[in-house]
């Protein structure tokens, strides 16, 4: 059994931030039946890796909704779902027809959930984006960067998987609030919203002190303390990430290195004036660490009580790392053509409704048939027919 | 009007590390209690502070993620302070909580214990690694969870060191999953009649807020590495213009793109049809950029974001997270909420809710609370008389 055994989710998402939405909906036991068209792009495999671990567990259905008929049977499906999801830019579903008002209409419960980049009221609500320039306008891209340096950011959309994962909680609470009353909703999610409700105490102390933020590299974000970073470590670009608070974990630390002369200086011997020298320390402990392996500094460090942490790389992570092992993060999945998929699972553990990787991603329409035969009765003359029509993509 | 989980009563006895998640919840509606020891959490000696001085009282970021939430002070520590713990979960759904491995059972309070007064009781842990595995007995900071989680390597210039993120994300993310967990959790209930726990570690959770890092690598055994500004799909980059950064982006409507450029008259090859092929706009994304550049640095970004959002080109501004402070889309839409301190004589204006739920809107239902300001409304819930409350405050407990 899982938590939403019975709970079935329309899915019009594409790219990267929907799709991680639903796959949280569908790792909790939800039937997610993914709407797709042909020629959309995709990441590869669809199976596993990138575009599995974004579909896992779901099912596809290429309909094309820009054929009356093809529309049809997305409404004939959506009477049958629980929820309904998209991210499109706000125009598009009301485009095809689908706002919440007629979804509303076809199924008077449904829970619709609107994950554009904007929102669907406001100025800019009709601008396109993509994670890339949502993070950009929340300040993650400005503010990651080396003090007095230009603009890093993240490598990735953290944005997507920001507005994502807290599109599922979306959906939680509002199929909770459902249970209770036996209303839906509908929940406009702006994912510029999303990620800016996530950059923290900074913004609420720019909004009473009126002051600029200037990025500050790898120090602290939460109780002050040096050191404080990520410093070099023996061979190419490996990193550990050592993070020194309290007097006490100094003391922590300093032992470990085995009580080195320079740590005796008064200079540092307190956490304000560890603070006050903390580019010094940075270097003397760069000076340390550039000797080390990487795995082994932190096994000393952690054996001692610091916090300290390789910088994973994808190897680190998924070929490595014993612990995300040990909770079984990571999954090897049959495939029906006899292959073995690798696929991220769920990053929760529940003690005994577990949240699972159902199955491996699915093939472009490979669950056209059964899902219109299963939900709608269509019989196999009928797909025949539509299948000749094209409306089948 | 109420919000969406009205009448779920949650116990919050987590510190930084699991702070978002009772505040998410909080301000979905449930009823929040958070838990501090009689001296107060360690949240409110975090700074920055109001005006700049450390108080209790003036932690701006206690009071970030403590908004909604009612507050009662209990030393957990103390066999007293246990047992009253233990009456408080045997009339609650949820416990947050962040304690180090084990602790909780040693005192008495866990899982076998709490569920044992309350079989439909749901407990969340968050903490570094989760409860089980070699590591579980390890520390992380925010950082360090980043770091171990895969998301600081790809961040950052190449030849510079990997980047942490802005904002604690490592705990954010783990908050959200740990309320995701706990809904979960509170689903399965309804079914089956019993409680479970959620085991969230903040290593794990950053590994879930990943995009291509472990994909590519499960796929392709590739390893993604830092490249600068430049995503790892290479259509978007950084760029210069004369007051500031703008966000590049080749996808989107490539021909209005050029034809703008080429009306600027500086597209150099870009006209050329080859680059109508998405893939070989990936291929070639350092000399595109490169073009790019040296175009943008004619505009502001007003005027270049203006111009590519009337041409659906997807472009926006690299600014500061106060840009959206002066941001009138999200004024419009009353993202930043003026919440009164009446004690400070002050309105503070907090960041909206993630999401909005139409008909049972997320919102900020109360100002964060003082240091054991529901002691008397709490504690009378549970059935302690006035006189009891006073010996436990006598002996500390609370």
């Amino acid at each position: 059994m899982r938590p939403l055994d019975g709970i079935r989710v329309l899915d019009f998402t594409w790219v990267v931030a929907g799709p991680v939405a639903t796959r949280i909906l569908a790792d909790l036991g939800a039937d997610v039946i993914k709407v797709e068209r042909r020629g959309a792009a995709d990441f590869g495999d669809r199976r596993g890796g990138l575009s599995g671990t974004l579909m896992r567990g779901k099912r596809s259905v290429v309909l094309d909704l820009n054929r009356p008929r093809g529309l049809d049977l997305a409404r004939r499906l959506v009477a049958v779902s629980d929820v309904v999801v998209d991210n499109f830019s706000a125009r598009v579903m009301s485009n095809l027809g689908l706002d919440y008002e007629e979804l509303r209409r076809l199924k008077p419960d449904v829970v619709c959930v609107r994950m554009t980049g904007f929102g669907l009221t406001g100025p800019d609500r009709d601008h396109v984006s993509y994670g890339p320039t949502l993070q950009a306008l929340a300040g993650y891209t400005l503010l990651m960067a080396e003090p007095d340096g230009p603009p890093a950011g993240f490598g990735y959309s953290y944005s997507d998987l920001a507005g994502g994962n807290l599109g599922a909680l979306a959906v939680l609470a509002a199929l909770w609030q459902r249970s209770r009353t036996g209303r839906g909703q509908l929940v406009d999610l702006s994912q510029l919203e999303a990620v800016a409700s996530l950059v923290g105490p900074t913004l609420l102390a720019r909004g009473l002190d009126g002051g600029t933020s200037t990025p500050t590299g790898n120090a602290s974000q939460e109780r002050p303390g040096a050191p404080h970073g990520v410093y070099p470590c023996a061979g190419a670009e490996r990193w550990l990430a050592i993070t020194v608070f309290s007097d006490e974990d100094w003391g922590r630390f300093v032992h470990a290195l085995g009580d080195p002369e320079w740590t005796r200086a008064a200079r540092f011997a307190t956490r304000a004036a560890r603070l006050e020298h903390a580019v010094e320390l940075d270097r003397l402990v760069a000076a340390w660490s550039r000797h080390q392996v990487a795995e082994e500094a932190m096994v000393l460090l952690q054996g001692a009580g610091v916090a300290a942490g390789v910088v994973a790389n994808a190897e680190d992570l998924c070929g490595r790392d014993p612990q995300l092992a040990a909770r079984g993060h990571f999954v090897e999945v049959p495939t029906p053509e006899g292959r073995t998929v690798r696929i991220d699972g769920p990053p929760f553990l529940l003690s005994e409704t577990p949240a699972r990787v159902g199955g491996p991603g699915p093939l472009l329409g490979e669950h056209t048939d059964e899902v219109l035969a299963e939900l709608l009765g269509s019989s196999e003359d009928e797909l025949r027919a539509l299948r000749e029509e094209g409306v089948l993509g | 009007m109420r919000g969406a989980l009205a009448g779920l009563r949650v116990l919050d006895l987590t510190g930084q590390q699991g702070a978002l998640a009772g505040k998410l919840l909080a301000d979905l509606g449930a009823d929040v209690v958070l838990v501090e020891p009689p001296g107060g959490g360690p949240l409110r000696a975090i700074p920055p502070f109001w005006q700049g001085l450390p108080d209790p009282e003036r932690s701006l970021f206690f009071w970030f993620y403590s908004t909604s939430k009612r507050g009662i002070t209990l030393d957990v520590a103390r066999p007293p302070g246990a047992a009253l713990l233990r009456r408080l979960a045997a009339d609650a759904d949820v416990l947050l909580e962040s304690e180090p491995p084990g602790r909780l059972a040693a005192l008495g309070c866990g899982p076998e214990s709490l569920r044992a007064l309350n079989p439909r009781f749901v407990i969340a842990s968050i903490t570094p690694f989760g409860q089980r595995g070699p590591y579980r007995d390890w520390r992380a900071s925010d950082t360090v969870a980043q770091a171990m989680g895969g998301m600081l390597f790809v961040n950052g210039h190449r030849d510079g060191p990997p980047l942490r993120a802005l904002g604690l994300q490592a705990y954010h993310q783990a908050g959200i999953f740990a309320a995701v967990g706990v809904l979960g959790a509170l689903f399965a209930r309804d079914r089956t009649g019993r409680g479970q726990d959620v085991d969230v570690s903040l290593q794990a959770a950053v590994a879930g807020a990943l995009e291509h890092v472990t994909g590519l690598w499960h796929q392709a055994g590739t390893v993604a590495a830092r490249q600068g500004t430049l995503h790892w799909t290479r259509y978007f980059r950084v760029g210069r213009c004369r007051d500031g950064w703008v966000m590049h982006c080749t996808v989107g409507d490539w021909t209005s793109l050029v034809e703008w450029v080429k009306a600027d008259g500086v597209a150099a090859d870009l006209g050329d049809s080859a680059w109508e092929d998405v893939r070989h706009r990936a291929t070639g994304a350092e000399h595109l950029f490169d073009v790019l550049d040296a175009w943008a640095a004619r505009y502001t970004v007003a005027e270049l974001v203006e111009g590519a959002q009337l041409r659906r080109i997807p472009y926006a501004a690299v600014r500061p997270p106060e840009g959206l402070l002066r941001d009138p889309h999200l004024a419009e839409r009353g993202f930043f909420v003026p919440i009164e301190h009446p004690e400070l004589g002050m309105t503070v204006p907090y960041p909206g809710p993630p999401f909005r739920l139409t008909d049972t809107p997320s919102r900020i239902w109360r100002r964060p609370p003082r240091l054991a300001e529901h002691n008397d409304e709490v504690y009378g819930e549970v059935g302690l008389t006035p006189a009891e409350l006073a010996t436990l405050r006598e002996q500390g407990i609370v």
